[in-house]
């Protein structure tokens, strides 16, 4: 599942120059997760899926405790970790800039996959990413097979 | 108005087993439906089934969820049926989520939001699961009848044939406006009989359609809905008209009892008590038939098919030549949980798949144990739905059925099914000089003349073999303990008459 994450991370990355510079990789990865799958599953059930895949990722990640989902599913505040891990370079050694939002959304990509399976989760995704992001495929376990 | 004038209607496939027939062909293109029934009894696996039949990239479906329903947990569950195609996904079947709307707005905001997803993927079907809860406010039922109105309007519009589902009472169906709305009303019930779920559907009303009326059987498998039409799906044949062949039971005795042999596409009931030979019977009308080159379906509710194809093979009859040649099928039905419109769409479907002349059921009676006890009900019903159907394409049917013994009484069969059989062979014990002894006789034949006699026979190696001709020096028969006509010759063996009669 990671690997899907830093591929979809590397894709947003790539599109950076065309995107508002003041968003992340990550947070824009989240965002186009959260619009995709708030059309097709609801907006209620976005949000129960990310507070649980974010209550996951706080486990390995516990700066990500500062985080929040609202409502309507959007994220508050991982902007400011990834700054924060930026500046004090002590906390960086221990968590990478960026590497709490990777666990986030493999996190939420992991519980999709869970619920769908691999077939499906792919399917939608590819609704919100061209192919070429999504090209090689994940085994069971959300590893390239 | 000539023919040529009125507009054609498409029909679509349903993607429903059965549900096509039931439905008079297919389901009307633009049709505005509405699927009704109790919570679980298969709205949305029939709706989903619909949908990945007809989807297309160029003409997609689209699918909105409202409350109720988790689009996440519904496709969890509905990929595991074998029709769901997660390729089709999101290009020919796009899942739409209106919670929000319902939750935040109004009937009037949901149908502007349909309207302009419909818009821009210009769908050949809409599905909206559940449209009852929509209506989450204290509106008046002229607020969702007037959403619904609309609705049906712009859709047909859109070229688009529609599935609403809901979740509905039985008795809600009487004066219910929404349903005056919908041109095609399905209705989806699920009841606890004893031990048994029974699921049964009804096509209420479907406009311009021929629909088979009635309640029709269905079953959720991990295919899906699959539905058993009452007609079991032989509507569309003709009844073949009686081709006056006779067809032999390899017994020359017997078939001179009936007048040359059984009438092609009669049904003939085989009755007797226990051990009396009626399955030996059975197998030498299918062996002689396979004999002849005529396809042949044994359907066995109380042995195995090995095991009922070594007991032929002892009595010289070969049954496993024909079933590799793909001319002979023994089906082994011990249904239990089924229905007995499923179990004989399974006779019918094997004596379809190999074009089968003869057909033996053996026997009624471990056909209606096999059952679960809510469709016994059913069992003559249906029985007499699939003779009707068989026969009526030519096929002879041979049903045996096991009669308490009695020995005042001469009971032809304890189903009160013999008006379901044009032809009646009864067989039984006879108390003769000290020995147990068979005998049988035609009760009737409805094709014409059959013999009167009433003959002896035994089971040999050779199968049932008819001994001598009819018995003479005996009264009373058939009542099992018979009189001898000379009380002074009671050791003697029973004289034999060479005649045969016939009715005239």
């Amino acid at each position: 599942m990671r690997d899907l994450t830093q591929r979809l991370l590397a894709y947003e990355a790539f599109a950076d120059k065309t995107s508002d510079p003041a968003d992340s990789a990550t947070l824009r990865v989240y965002e186009k997760l959260r619009q995709g799958l708030g059309e097709f599953a609801g907006v209620a059930a976005f949000h129960a899926l990310a507070f649980r895949a974010l209550t996951l990722a706080r486990t390995e990640v516990p700066i990500l405790s500062a985080v929040r989902v609202s409502a309507d599913g959007s994220l508050h505040g991982l902007g400011e970790i990834e700054h924060r891990l930026d500046i004090d370079k002590v906390r960086a050694g221990e968590f990478p800039a960026g590497e709490g939002g990777i666990i986030l959304i493999a996190s939420l990509l992991g519980l999709l996959l869970l619920l769908l399976g691999e077939t499906l989760t792919l399917r939608l995704l590819r609704d919100t990413w061209s192919g070429s992001a999504l090209d090689d495929s994940i085994s069971e376990n959300g590893r390239k097979a | 108005m000539s023919t040529q004038d009125k507009v054609k209607i498409n029909k679509l496939t349903t993607g429903v087993p059965g549900l096509d027939e039931i439905a008079g062909g297919g389901l009307p293109e633009f049709s505005f439906n509405i699927i009704a029934g109790a919570p679980g009894s298969g709205k949305t696996t029939l709706a989903h089934q619909f949908v990945f039949a007809n989807a297309t990239p160029e003409r997609p479906a689209l699918y909105f969820t409202v409350l109720g329903e988790s689009t996440i947990k519904m496709l969890r569950y509905q990929q595991q049926y074998t029709f769901f195609d997660p390729a089709m996904l999101p290009d020919s079947v796009r899942f739409i989520n209106l919670s929000q709307v319902v939750l935040e707005k109004d009937l009037g905001a949901v149908l502007e939001e349909i309207t302009r997803e419909v818009e821009k993927a210009n769908p050949a079907v809409v599905v909206v699961d559940s449209f009852r809860t929509m209506v989450r406010k204290p509106e008046s039922d002229m607020d969702l009848q007037s959403f619904i109105q609309r609705l049906a309007l712009f859709l047909a519009s859109w070229q688009a044939t529609t599935f609403l589902i809901g979740e509905y009472a039985e008795e809600e169906l009487r004066d219910n406006p929404i349903f005056t709305v919908a041109d095609g009303l399905f209705w989806l019930r699920q009841t606890a009989e004893r031990n048994s779920i029974v699921r049964k559907l009804q096509v209420i009303k479907l406009r311009g359609q021929d629909s088979v009326p009635g309640l029709h059987t269905f079953r959720i498998t991990d295919a899906g809905v699959q539905a058993f039409s009452r007609t079991f799906g032989l509507t569309a044949h003709k009844r073949n008209p009686p081709s006056g062949r006779r067809l032999s039971f390899g017994i020359p005795e017997l078939d001179k009892m009936l007048d040359g042999g059984v009438p092609e596409g009669d049904s003939i009931l085989v009755a007797g008590s226990s051990g009396t030979g009626k399955s030996v019977l059975a197998t030498q009308f299918i062996a002689e038939g396979t004999r002849q080159g005529e396809p042949g379906i044994i359907a066995v509710f109380e042995e195995r098919p090995e095991a009922y194809a070594l007991r032929a093979t002892n009595l010289g009859l070969d049954l496993e030549t024909p079933q590799k040649d793909g001319k002979l099928t023994i089906l082994y039905l011990r249904p239990l949980d089924l229905s007995v419109d499923e179990t004989m769409q399974s006779i019918l479907d094997s004596v379809q798949k190999i074009g089968a002349k003869r057909l033996v059921i053996d026997s009624l009676a471990g056909f209606e144990m096999a059952l679960s006890p809510g469709f016994r009900a059913d069992f003559r019903e249906s029985l007499y739905r699939m003779i009707f159907a068989l026969t009526a394409i030519g096929v002879t049917i041979l049903s045996t059925v096991e009669v308490d013994e009695s020995f005042t009484e001469f009971p032809f069969s304890t189903y009160s099914i013999s008006f379901l059989c044009d032809d009646i062979i009864r067989m039984r014990y006879v108390s003769i000089d000290g020995q147990l002894r068979k005998i049988m006789v035609v009760i009737k034949m409805r094709g014409g003349n059959h013999a009167k006699d009433i003959r002896e026979y035994e089971i040999t190696s050779k199968g049932v073999v008819i001994l001598g001709k009819r018995l003479t020096n005996y009264q009373s028969l058939i009542s099992g303990i018979p009189i001898h006509a000379d009380r002074s010759a009671l050791t003697e063996e029973p004289s034999l008459d060479t005649g045969i009669e016939h009715e005239t």
